[in-house]
């Protein structure tokens, strides 16, 4: 054995074992605080390893576990399985993918922001990369140019370089406090005043949005004087006068430099002796071209070539001429306070969110509205001052909230009181019931129906569609010249191209045609909204659509519809929907099940069970498919032929759909269901799209 | 001092009063149907020709049923149904971008970075209970706004080409109706034994969204989406375009008992080449639209259905080099017919050009308290949003045209 490699695993052996103290702490604190309560608070039993693998997988890396792996885990030596699987889904590829979701919300990005996925591109990198949240969230803070040059910068074109629209999303985003409701009037429940949120936003009112008229490219740049005045435009007052900037919030004040900064502060001296500050400052298009192309497209994955390509091509197009963008003194000033191991609010607000996405609820609520009422003050501390310690770790507070037996605990029997359950719950004495996010959901269809490849050979799924389609019927006699809209309703069906085969089921995918699509129209549609042009430009415009008329000169066409027969070979494969543009077009299966549309702060997931959400999963696509047994996969030979074996068959239809084995009655219930034909095709998947529309498939276990 | 207290009586300004008093009696319509057309449409081409004037352009105005009014010759059929419409020509917009401006045609508000506003069709689907099994609220051929702070209860059901089937509403293909039931019985027996992981609440609710769709899917109500059995005839007439299937479903549907139904159309960004465009507009919108009303007045249901054809802003009198109009929200004009509208009629007047409005300006939230109005909506009723801002259900000094129901 090579030496490096001891010393590697030494070291993954000591960094577990001081996290695992860290998450009992956890657990000691949260225990001493409902120790307290007047009655006793009921504990729920921890989970057995099986579904500790898939709440495990479903959180860190977005779908439920395949059969292999629950074989693989199965192998491991009991005592350390749990923080091996941790640190295995930590490595996977798809944990960048799954908590690009989670900052994705929180961050609002739209892919049809300006620079949205640039922005979004940058996000994903510092995730794989493991990159430190007070790092990044400085350089959202400061950023100035463009989206090709500084990706982070799409944070403040997101909110349209607005300073009120930023220091509403910096408190709300990064601090956990609405202040929003200030911009417009002295709150009466709030403690913040008006004047602070001036005060607040005016560290962003020199920043200006700059579009270069001929390129069209869009940069942010500084200013001299601030945009924001004092007293508000509202009251109509005589004089209004520049706010000078101030931090409404309390950074933390001791007397000595207390031991997590200590700790801090070491870290970072050990990593910039270490670093050789290689990646830092480069493009996003130089990140890029760190991706090997060929390795963007995978089988599980999915489009993140395309994701990667689209988002060089946009960014290089943003990218023609050189940058003439000025930092900001300011915001850098202001992230540094934001950032700042004392500033309480920041390390505390990411720690509750990620506690609350992880655990099912927050220690305060709502997660971006900290108002100083905290169920378990010191647990919440503990994790905080832990969480500056490690250097603003992510995958270290993810992998330390993992490891607490908080996370391990089961759901109360159904049978205690309601009030009872809940009590136990908000005090994380039992787990709260959590639906999958819509992506997750969808990503564990695809895997526990082997649509990540095809099942079937080619030609096995050849089918005939009927569409109809416009086509060129003659001229009009007389008619002017046009290339005219004729019936095309250029609206959002356009943004969905028929990728199932002609089918109709549009809105479950999908998701490469999809993506070229929708980001064609919308960048089309910004140019659109943006046009305040020169007279240059304009004369530039109208010659070339001079040249366009030349070009369409002729009679003016009359159209007809027609039904024509295509036929297709629909063999299913589906990819990951956390690469696709984001958010999904309205209406699409991720919106239906609670994507937020993130055009405004605030807009949270919705889990509520919907009528529209039943329609897509009884009915869909992705759930037939799922459903029907494949030539290909395994299941298919334990289902006909001489190696028929019913039972073991209903046994892996459990293991790969629910991660379990079927209990006695389950598997007399399921033999009836799946019957004894030869081959008994059909019943199985009746039995699989009975388990994938179940409650226990959708709701984390 | 004097003039405050004439303006209002009882605490309550006059025209307010005036409003509330009306709802009572005029309440008529029960559904609406509103075609959405993006882009900006050039009012001067369709609603408000100004014949002899240098922004005239290509088209010449044609006489209509309604004793004195005109409206372009892009409009030949719908000619013969304007005895049942009004035009207003006096809609000041504010906005003149695509993006704030239809946010504000279809929400009433203007767009703000802290709130989502609900579209006219969420509010509507808040107000009014549901009628029948189908959804309240349908949008064809593309999306309406959303329901914002109404909730997901609120938005609209999207159908995206109207008259094919929707395949979410029944089983997929190769499984039968026997075999369908069968996986629901399957699936129901499941679900009683595994709750452990759900609250009864998230599970009931679950159930309820199930049976929901499972009545849906069985409904007599859902061969309202397929035209596949409506006469051949019926089809050519509306013309057979995606539009005009699109006017036909909302006909249905609003016979089925949905409140609300939107049908969306773009291409109306006429910088360029406007004649042309706006004449393959009318070939496409004219049959379909005047079927539609002749259809609905025919069998009694205008009455109950408020029909408007409504786009984000209009287009600019002075026609560009490019022969082309460009963005104009000063002054526009909108179609309204049914649900109580006195037909024949018009409200305000541009000038000459119509640049200005000359007479009567209508604000484009009038347009939205006035749909109120006709369903007996109070418009100024104040809902919580989920953060518990109390908001208008139509934006602030909206007040409904009054003189549309005659």
């Amino acid at each position: 054995m090579k030496p490096v490699t001891i010393f590697t695993s030494c070291f993954l052996l000591i960094s577990t074992v001081s996290v695992l103290a860290d998450s009992t702490k956890v657990d000691a604190l949260l225990a001493k605080k409902n120790a307290q309560a007047e009655k006793p608070i009921a504990v729920a039993k921890g989970i057995d390893d099986l579904t500790f693998l898939r709440r495990a997988s479903v959180d860190v890396i977005g779908r439920i576990p395949t059969a292999a792996e629950v074989a693989e885990f199965q192998k491991w030596p009991v005592a350390e399985r749990r923080s091996k699987l941790v640190e295995k889904l930590l490595a996977d590829p798809r944990y960048a993918d799954r908590w690009t979701v989670f900052f994705s919300d929180i961050l609002r990005i739209r892919s049809n922001a300006t620079g949205g996925n640039a922005f979004l591109a940058y996000l994903h990198q510092g995730l794989k990369q493991n990159r430190a949240w007070d790092k990044m969230s400085r350089e959202m803070l400061s950023a100035n140019g463009s989206s090709g040059k500084v990706p982070a910068v799409g944070l403040i074109l997101g909110e349209e370089v607005d300073a009120m629209a930023m220091a509403a999303a910096t408190s709300q985003m990064f601090l956990g406090v609405r202040m929003q409701c200030a911009q417009c009037h002295n709150h009466p429940f709030d403690v913040w005043k008006q004047k602070q949120f001036y005060e607040l936003a005016t560290y962003f009112g020199k920043t200006r949005r700059i579009e270069n008229q001929f390129s069209r490219r869009v940069y942010t740049t500084e200013g001299s004087e601030t945009t924001v005045l004092w007293p508000p435009e509202r009251k109509k007052p005589p004089v209004r006068n520049p706010v000078a900037p101030k931090f409404p919030f309390e950074l933390e004040e001791f007397t000595s430099v207390p031991q997590y900064v200590k700790r801090f502060e070491a870290k970072r001296a050990e990593e910039a002796l270490a670093a050789n500050g290689a990646n830092e400052g480069k493009s996003l298009s130089a990140l890029l071209d760190d991706v090997d192309p060929n390795a963007a497209f995978d089988k599980e994955r999915g489009f993140g070539k395309s994701v990667a390509q689209e988002a060089k091509a946009a960014t290089q197009a943003l990218d023609i001429e050189g940058d003439l963008y000025r930092q900001s003194l300011q915001r850098t000033e202001l992230a540094e306070k934001v950032t700042s191991p004392y500033n309480r609010y920041f390390a505390r607000n990411l720690v509750n969110r990620m506690w609350a996405e992880l655990i099912g609820r927050g220690f305060y609520e709502p997660v971006d509205d900290f108002q100083d009422i905290v169920t378990h003050r010191e647990a919440l501390d503990h994790l905080s001052d832990e969480f500056v310690a490690g250097g603003y770790d992510i995958k270290g507070l993810i992998r330390m909230i993992m490891l607490t037996e908080a996370y391990s605990r089961g759901h109360l029997d159904p049978e205690i009181p309601l009030a009872e359950r809940n009590v136990a719950e908000e005090n994380f004495a039992a787990a709260t019931s959590r639906r999958m996010v819509s992506e997750v959901l969808y990503d564990s269809i695809v895997v526990a129906g082997h649509l990540t490849d095809f099942k079937w050979p080619a030609g096995a799924n050849v089918r005939t569609f009927t569409e109809r389609i416009r086509v060129v019927d003659g001229v009009v006699e007389g008619g002017p010249a046009t290339a005219g809209p004729g019936d095309s309703p250029n609206m959002a069906p356009n943004m969905m191209a028929r990728p199932m085969g002609g089918s109709g089921y549009d809105l479950e995918g999908q998701i490469a045609l999809n993506f070229d699509e929708l980001l064609k129209s919308e960048l089309e549609k910004d140019l659109a909204s943006m046009k305040m042009m020169s007279d240059a430009e304009l004369q530039r415009q109208q010659q070339m659509a001079a040249m366009a008329q030349q070009n369409t000169t002729g009679p003016r066409r009359k159209y007809k519809y027609v039904e024509i027969e295509r036929k297709v070979d629909d063999n299913p494969r589906f990819s990951s929907t956390m690469r696709m543009a984001t958010p999904a077009p309205p209406a699409h299966f991720l919106r239906v099940f609670g994507q937020p549309a993130r055009d405004s702060l605030a807009n949270f997931r919705e889990h509520n069970p919907s009528m529209r959400q039943q329609l897509m999963m009884l009915n869909g696509k992705a759930t037939h498919e799922a459903a029907r047994v494949g030539p290909m996969e395994p299941m298919h030979t334990l289902l006909g032929g001489d190696k028929q074996d019913i039972t073991a068959a209903i046994e892996l239809a459990y293991m790969e759909i629910l991660t379990r084995k079927p209990d006695l009655e389950e598997l007399k219930f399921a033999r009836e269901i799946v019957g004894t034909g030869k081959p008994a095709l059909d019943g199985m998947a009746d039995l699989r799209w009975a388990l994938l529309n179940s409650n226990e498939f959708r709701y984390i276990p | 001092m004097l003039g405050l207290s004439s303006a209002t009586l009882l605490g309550m300004p006059i025209a307010q009063m005036m409003a509330r008093a009306g709802e009572t009696q005029q309440a008529k319509a029960e559904n609406v149907i509103l075609f959405w057309n993006g882009g900006g449409m050039s009012h001067i081409d369709t609603w408000d020709p100004k014949p002899g004037r240098p922004v005239a352009g290509e088209f010449d105005p044609i006489n209509t049923s309604a004793d004195g009014i005109q409206i372009s010759s892009i409009f030949p059929k719908l000619a013969k149904q304007m005895h049942h419409a009004t035009l207003i020509r006096s809609i000041a917009g504010t906005n003149g971008a695509h993006g704030r401006a239809s946010y504000q045609l279809q929400t009433s508000y203007n767009q703000s970075g802290n709130l989502v506003h609900p579209g006219i069709g969420s509010i509507v689907t808040h107000e009014k209970e549901r009628l029948g099994d189908l959804p309240a609220f349908i949008t064809i051929s593309g999306n309406a706004r959303r329901a914002g702070y109404l909730g997901q209860r609120c938005e609209a059901y999207y159908v995206g080409r109207p008259g094919e089937k929707d395949p979410y509403l029944a089983f997929p293909a190769g499984i039968t109706q026997l075999r369908g039931n069968k996986r629901l019985d399957i699936l129901a027996k499941m679900n009683v034994r595994n709750a452990r992981n759900l609250s009864a609440d998230q599970a009931k609710a679950v159930n309820t969204a199930t049976e929901e769709a499972v009545n849906l899917m069985r409904s007599p109500a859902l061969k309202a989406f397929e035209l596949n059995g409506e006469d051949p005839k019926t089809v050519a007439r509306y013309g057979d375009t995606e539009f005009g299937r699109g006017a036909l479903l909302a006909r249905r549907l609003v016979e089925t008992g949905v409140r609300f139904v939107q049908v969306n159309r773009g291409g109306f960004d006429t910088h360029n080449n406007n004649f042309p465009a706006m004449q393959n507009h009318g070939d496409v919108m004219d049959p379909a639209l005047a079927s539609l009303v002749e259809d609905l007045a025919a069998s009694g249901q205008l009455e109950k259905t408020m029909v408007i054809v409504l786009s984000e802003f209009g287009r600019t009198p002075r026609i560009n080099n490019n022969a082309g109009r460009d963005h104009h929200a000063r002054c526009f004009s909108c179609f309204m017919a049914g649900g109580g509208i006195k037909g024949g009629q018009v409200i305000g007047k541009s000038d000459e050009d119509a640049m200005l409005p000359a007479e009567r300006p209508v604000n484009p939230n009038d347009l939205h308290a006035s749909i109120c109005h006709a369903l007996g909506i109070d418009h100024s009723r104040e809902v919580e949003t989920p953060l518990g801002r109390p908001m208008r259900l139509i934006s602030e000094g909206a007040k409904p045209v009054l003189e549309l129901f005659g």
